[in-house]
């Protein structure tokens, strides 16, 4: 009993107002004011405009979308939780909490798009084809296998940045492109609040990553960079593989992989790497990646919701403002 | 292997981009971080060339063409049988021979996705530009040819832009209504909810937006027949009515869309504000439902002195006073109503209220705002105003209905209907002739509100009778400041836009006075406004309202607009008190949306959103607008709203509300860093300067360092 009361370090409150690294207030702030429920979006507005997809259309989309739920459903109750382990100071793990927590949201809101558009037998095919798609597949494990316990911490960093930042965005891909003709619009606007949420926690941890590197000795630097690049050209092949299955069909593919090199360069951009691809091979389609950025849209109030509304700070007026 | 991605994409001398996606690139920098304006007029040019004119049904001629139309039942016969034949072909002609061309993708793209008649399968085009226009002219013509060729060159030209009912359905044979906006109000009894209900599936129907008003509704625990704690309050109204517009949305072409609006000093308004919570229950979130909030001027007074403030119960106010809680001035009243035992009250802080009221902004961009004794103080109109519409631009008087259990009606009341039509600042000043324009467009919509007549809301259809009520509006303020390089919010910007409110609010009267004259009618009520009187034009003869600066004077010299004086004023006030006014409501000034794109303009009066403006929606997804006039070399004068800032945007609207009878929606910018104070005061301001409504809060969220796009226009730097 003693021996255990020696043992473990002494707990402590975290204390907000005695910061080590100020990038956590920052990014903890950022993420609060963000949040949002998918409750939020008014997804059945779009239920005439997916009735106008082909059925083959309809199946992709589908796909891709239990394609995305996996990876969110790796983050939250993978992703995370590893990650919480290698904290360097407690406000850390409170920012990861919240993005193991806001990765659960995610992968809730894919089901919130499942019911209000399609029916259960649709629903059910897909996610048993994401269990018996090799590509997905592999590339779940790929990352999981980095995560497992007594890995090293810089790595599973650079696995969860390469999830967050690059893995994704095969799947984003579509719902970008239906909005771009105008179809599932109010979909688009969901996966605009996760993209919005996903580009921070990849530069987040990116940015740990950074950090911790600047920590270590030249050798293992060049280790780290040389298992981060490597990793890289694996989850590429596979996502350009599981790219061809999925978009082949639509005649897509070309340009879904020049967004997977450009995510790929921002992802690598994130753990503080050059670019693998160069920018001739990243030249995506101008309205996708004009959509991406959920700033200043302006929407017709009636039909959405849009992705610009935050949860404000609340600061109580003062005699003064009052003074008429 | 790694694969380059490089096969099958285009060369730089033959790009294989689309429409969209070269209208995309407006909102990406080139190399050397201009804006690339070219690409989108290739993106028009692109959509016409592979989309449009593949897509249109050719025909020889216009007689095959008109033969065509009718016979397949498009058009809609007795609009072209009111003319000649070879007056069709001089109309056409003369709209063809103006060569329209559309200057932005996203004008062409809106016109054809939205507004143009299709094949029924919504294949194929059967209408260009031109076409559209004419038949809208010869249906508000209503026969006048002169009429007819007089309204197709304000609209041809730019300077008049109907709204959108009038502009998407006027000709055709298979229409929704006209009118854009429908007011109804709302009393504490089942038959006048039901009414409501069924009213708003009715105007859904027929494609406008409706507004209803809750404030008369007994509160949450109110008791009914007398027993206690009964009344569920204003949520599930709400609940139903949300449901009922979406459910009209699914039959419809349009959306359909609703807003309530709440007294502040209503017991349920803080359960009401809380339905846009992030967080509410499902039970309770309001969704798709827009919300309005009522204040009159004794919460900001009590607000000021850090005191409570009391909410009353609707029943026992209606019950003490006789009348319905909306008819109370509760500044007036609220010291007595206070202290009155048979009122049953509640309290909450009042800047809590307005702190409140500012967290559900952030979260929601709603609620919308009603000064309400501003309002009434600028009615020049016997009644009360005690709502306004979806857009918060429709202030007018409305009466209560009385139902008998069968639903019918015990007494006929008037609700509020308002079709609406926008002039093009930069395309009226261009000319040639400044009143005449208005004229014209006050005609325009006349002739709207004559055409029309809601058999299914007869309370509506009283009140368009009587009132003749309509809205003319104005667009591209910022453009044509932009243009003339003035910048938006600065003294000159402020000067020219009270002179050219005047001077549209004269022409405007002067149109409805000769309107009264040839019909020998003026709207109901006429004798007892402040414009039977003369005291309406008490401060147009009082002093004079032109421009104060050179710049301006200059500025109208320059265009030959001729401003009205204070002999002009006067002469207007005899020729109003002797023949009266044909239009109740002359003015209010919507947020144009649609139009103001097709028409290649600004929105409303308000500053650009962004140099390129990201447009969402649910009909044809994300397109990219530059604002009009906008070169690489004049961007300094196209500041947008987040950099203007709340002041200048108020100031610029104070000086335009001067001159408007009815509203102004007006929407103010924020930085998501800005806190609920900076909300709150702003609203301080506004209401402080004598602005009628506020419509939305909107926030720009900058990205995080490090997360953002690279070389986004629309991305702040």
């Amino acid at each position: 009993m003693k021996d255990h009361v020696t043992r473990r370090a002494v707990p402590r409150a975290i204390n907000w107002n005695r910061l080590q690294d100020d990038k956590d207030l920052e990014v903890w702030n950022r993420l609060t004011v963000n949040f949002w429920l998918p409750e939020k979006v008014p997804l059945s507005n779009d239920v005439q405009s997916w009735a106008t997809l082909r059925p083959e259309e309809r199946e992709l989309t589908i796909r891709v979308f239990t394609g995305l739920t996996l990876l969110d459903t790796i983050q939250n109750a993978v992703g995370a939780p590893t990650l919480l382990a290698d904290a360097r100071t407690p406000h850390e793990e409170a920012v990861l909490s919240n993005i193991g927590f806001m990765e659960a949201v995610h992968a809730r809101s894919y089901s919130s798009i499942f019911s209000t558009l399609c029916s259960t037998k649709e629903v059910d095919e897909a996610f048993r084809w994401s269990e018996e798609n090799p590509h997905l597949q592999a590339k779940a494990r790929m990352i999981l296998d980095e995560y497992d316990a007594g890995a090293d911490p810089q790595r599973r960093k650079i696995a969860s940045v390469f999830l967050e930042s690059f893995l994704f965005y095969s799947g984003f891909y579509l719902p970008m492109y239906w909005s771009s003709r105008g179809k599932l619009t109010n979909t688009a606007d969901l996966i605009r609040l996760i993209i919005r949420d996903e580009a921070i926690h990849g530069y987040y941890i990116g940015y740990k990553f950074q950090r911790a590197m600047e920590t270590l000795p030249e050798v293992e630097r060049a280790a780290l960079k040389d298992f981060a690049f490597a990793l890289m050209f694996d989850l590429y092949e596979i996502e350009a593989n599981y790219a061809e299955e999925l978009y082949d069909g639509i005649g897509l593919t070309e340009e879904v992989k020049a967004f997977l090199h450009y995510n790929a360069n921002k992802a690598l951009q994130n753990l503080g790497f050059e670019a693998l691809f160069p920018p001739a091979a990243c030249e995506v389609n101008p309205a996708i990646l004009a959509a991406l950025s959920p700033d200043s849209e302006n929407h017709d109030f009636f039909s959405g919701s849009g992705s610009s509304y935050v949860i404000g700070k609340a600061v109580a007026t003062e005699d003064g403002d009052w003074d008429f | 292997m790694l694969d380059h991605g490089l096969k099958d994409r285009g060369t730089k001398d033959a790009p294989a981009l689309d429409h969209h996606a070269l209208n995309a690139m407006l909102n990406l920098y080139d190399d050397q971080g201009r804006i690339r304006f070219e690409a989108d007029r290739m993106a028009a040019r692109q959509y016409f060339l592979s989309h449009v004119n593949q897509n249109t049904v050719f025909f020889h001629s216009l007689d095959e063409k008109l033969g065509y139309l009718v016979e397949e039942g498009y058009y809609e016969a007795a609009v072209l049988d009111q003319y000649p034949r070879d007056f069709l072909h001089r109309i056409w002609n003369a709209a063809y021979a103006r060569k329209f061309r559309f200057p932005t993708f996203l004008g062409a793209f809106k016109y054809y996705t939205s507004y143009t008649l299709k094949t029924r399968d919504g294949q194929r085009y059967l209408e260009r530009y031109e076409d559209r226009v004419v038949m809208v002219a010869l249906a508000l013509a209503r026969g006048d040819q002169a009429q007819a060729m007089a309204f197709m060159e304000e609209i041809i030209s730019g300077r008049f832009q109907p709204a959108t009912p009038t502009f998407l359905n006027a000709g055709k044979q298979s229409r929704g209504e006209l009118i854009s906006c429908f007011l109804l109000r709302v009393e504490d009894n089942m038959e006048s909810i039901g009414r409501a209900i069924n009213s708003s599936l009715q105007l859904s129907k027929r494609g406008g937006g409706v507004a209803l008003m809750l404030t008369n509704i007994r509160e949450h625990g109110a008791p009914i027949k007398g027993i206690e704690n009964q009344s569920s309050g204003v949520i599930p109204v709400m609940k139903l009515l949300e449901d009922s517009f979406s459910y009209a949305n699914q039959l419809g072409a349009r959306q359909g869309a609703g807003a309530v609006y709440l007294n502040a000093h209503h017991p349920d308004i803080l359960r009401f504000l809380d339905t846009k919570r992030e967080n509410a229950d499902e039970k309770i979130r309001i969704k798709t439902l827009s919300l309005g909030v009522v204040i009159p001027d004794v919460t900001f007074e009590l607000a000021k002195r850090n005191a409570d403030m009391y909410l009353f119960s609707p029943h026992d106010v209606e019950r003490v006073y006789g009348v319905p809680f909306s008819e109370i001035p509760v500044s007036e009243k609220y010291d007595e109503m206070v202290g009155d035992k048979r009122i049953r009250k509640k309290k909450i802080n009042a800047r809590e209220f307005f702190q409140t009221l500012a967290e559900i902004q952030f979260e929601s961009g709603y609620p919308y705002i009603m000064f309400e004794d501003t309002v009434n103080r600028a009615n020049p109109i016997d009644g009360r105003i005690a709502m306004s519409n979806l857009c918060s631009e429709i202030l007018q008087v409305n009466e209560a209905s009385e139902y008998n259990e069968d639903l019918s009606y015990a007494r006929l009341g008037t609700d509020i209907s308002c079709n609406l039509g926008s002039l093009n600042i930069a395309a009226t000043m261009d000319g040639p002739d400044f009143g005449a324009t208005v004229e014209q467009a006050i005609r325009a919509l006349t002739a709207v509100s004559e055409m029309s007549s809601i058999e299914s809301v007869p309370s509506i259809r009283r009140g368009n009778d009587e009132a003749h009520a309509v809205g003319l509006g104005q667009m591209n303020l910022h453009g044509f400041l932009a243009r003339e390089r003035i910048h938006y919010g600065s003294a000159e910007g402020v000067d020219f836009t009270r002179a050219y409110f005047a001077a549209v609010a004269y022409h405007a009267l002067r149109a409805s006075n000769a309107l009264a004259r040839e019909t020998g009618r003026s709207f109901a009520g006429f004798e007892r406004s402040k414009y039977a009187d003369g005291s309406f034009f008490e401060k147009y003869t009082a002093r004079d309202w032109l421009p104060e600066t050179d710049t301006v004077q200059a500025l109208f010299a320059r265009f030959g607009v001729e401003l009205p004086t204070r002999a002009d004023w006067a002469a207007l006030k005899d020729a109003v008190m002797k023949d009266g006014l044909y239009n109740r409501n002359l003015q209010a000034v919507p947020p144009t949306g649609s139009i103001s794109y097709i028409n290649n303009s600004t929105s409303s009066i308000h500053p650009i959103v962004s140099k390129v403006e990201i447009r969402k929606e649910g009909k044809i997804g994300r397109v990219y607008y530059p604002a009009p006039f906008m070169t690489n070399d004049n961007l300094e004068y196209y500041r947008d709203a987040y950099e203007i800032g709340p002041e200048a945007l108020i100031e610029t609207y104070a000086a335009a509300t001067e001159h408007v009878d009815q509203g102004l929606s007006l929407t103010l910018f924020f930085p998501a860093e800005a806190t609920t104070r900076d909300i709150n005061r702003a609203q301080i301001l506004a209401w402080k300067k004598g602005i009628k409504t506020i419509y939305y809060v909107r926030l720009r969220q900058t990205a995080l360092e490090g997360t953002e796009v690279q070389g986004c226009v629309s991305c702040t730097l």
